[in-house]
């Protein structure tokens, strides 16, 4: 019968020896068998502690080398996460920038619309000279790249802000 | 007799003996919170086994890992299955691991060395 505990036959050989020890007197022939019985005993403990102890010496370094691969493989992981986030960042960026510079160009053709329509009129018969209402587009054509600068960022932090929002819901 | 089967889990091996067949498979890893739970009836089906068992008795073992104390029950399996080879029947070890498990190999020599069964080192493919 197997018993109750992994090493509860070694146990009980043990404690049999151990009883035996108590006894008052003893025969040659009981303290013969008894003295076998115990080496046969401790030598199948020595044979199976060497065993075990070497396989599991040897599972131990097993468990090393697939803790090295999943420490490999993690950084892998990361370094193509960190290179994903870059392309997505930068894709972005483009789709960003091509939407700001856009919105600029039309409040850019608007403010000229403007600008010719109603505003060089009033100047020009108010100042009755056509070099303001030039200067005055002048300053608009200026603007135009700071303003789309200014639009890229407003908008970039926008869309960050989102991804971020995005990435907490998603933990 | 019954054969036994025991379902793996992530921490214990999937056991198939059949005592028709003699075919006795323990395959998966082995790190049973309980191993003595786990590997008691293994060894009592052994002992039932090895009182009268068929003429050819194959055990195939495929195991990925398994913890120290299941080290010592499978030196135990392999106890009772030697009985049934000293009784002059025929017994070969299947020791299966994947052919870049050098651990493994290692560890299924032995196992050949201590229990005195013969055994078959088989390398198979990475899944």
């Amino acid at each position: 019968m197997a018993k109750q505990s992994i090493y509860q036959r070694e146990a009980d050989f043990l404690e049999k020896s151990k009883e035996f020890l108590k006894r008052n007197s003893y025969s040659r022939g009981e303290l013969q068998l008894e003295y076998k019985q115990l080496l046969e005993n401790y030598e199948e403990l020595v044979d199976q502690v060497k065993i075990i102890t070497k396989i599991s010496d040897r599972l131990q370094k097993k468990l090393n080398k697939t803790n090295d691969k999943l420490e490999l493989t993690n950084d892998q992981l990361n370094d193509t996460n960190l290179k994903l986030n870059e392309t997505i960042d930068a894709l972005t960026e483009a789709k960003i920038g091509r939407r700001s510079a856009t919105i600029v160009m039309f409040v850019a053709i608007a403010l000229f619309i403007i600008s010719e329509v109603w505003i060089e009129p009033i100047i020009e018969s108010h100042f009755g000279n056509g070099l303001v209402g030039l200067g005055l587009k002048l300053v608009v054509a200026i603007l135009i790249k700071p303003g789309e600068d200014l639009m890229n960022k407003y908008m970039l932090k926008r869309a960050r802000k989102k991804q971020l929002e995005e990435a907490t819901q998603a933990e | 007799m019954d054969n036994l089967f025991i379902e793996g889990s992530k921490q214990t091996p999937e056991i198939k003996f059949e005592a028709n067949t003699g075919i006795l498979e323990i395959k998966g890893r082995s790190i049973p919170e309980n191993t003595f739970e786990f590997f008691n009836p293994v060894l009592l089906w052994l002992e039932e086994y090895a009182k009268s068992p068929i003429d050819k008795t194959i055990v195939k073992v495929n195991l990925e890992y398994f913890n120290t104390s299941s080290s010592k029950y499978i030196l135990e399996i392999f106890k009772r299955v030697k009985a049934v080879f000293t009784e002059g029947n025929d017994v070969l070890v299947e020791w299966y691991y994947e052919e870049d498990d050098e651990e493994m190999m290692e560890t299924g020599e032995d196992y050949e060395d201590v229990s005195g069964l013969p055994f078959e080192l088989i390398a198979v493919e990475e899944e």
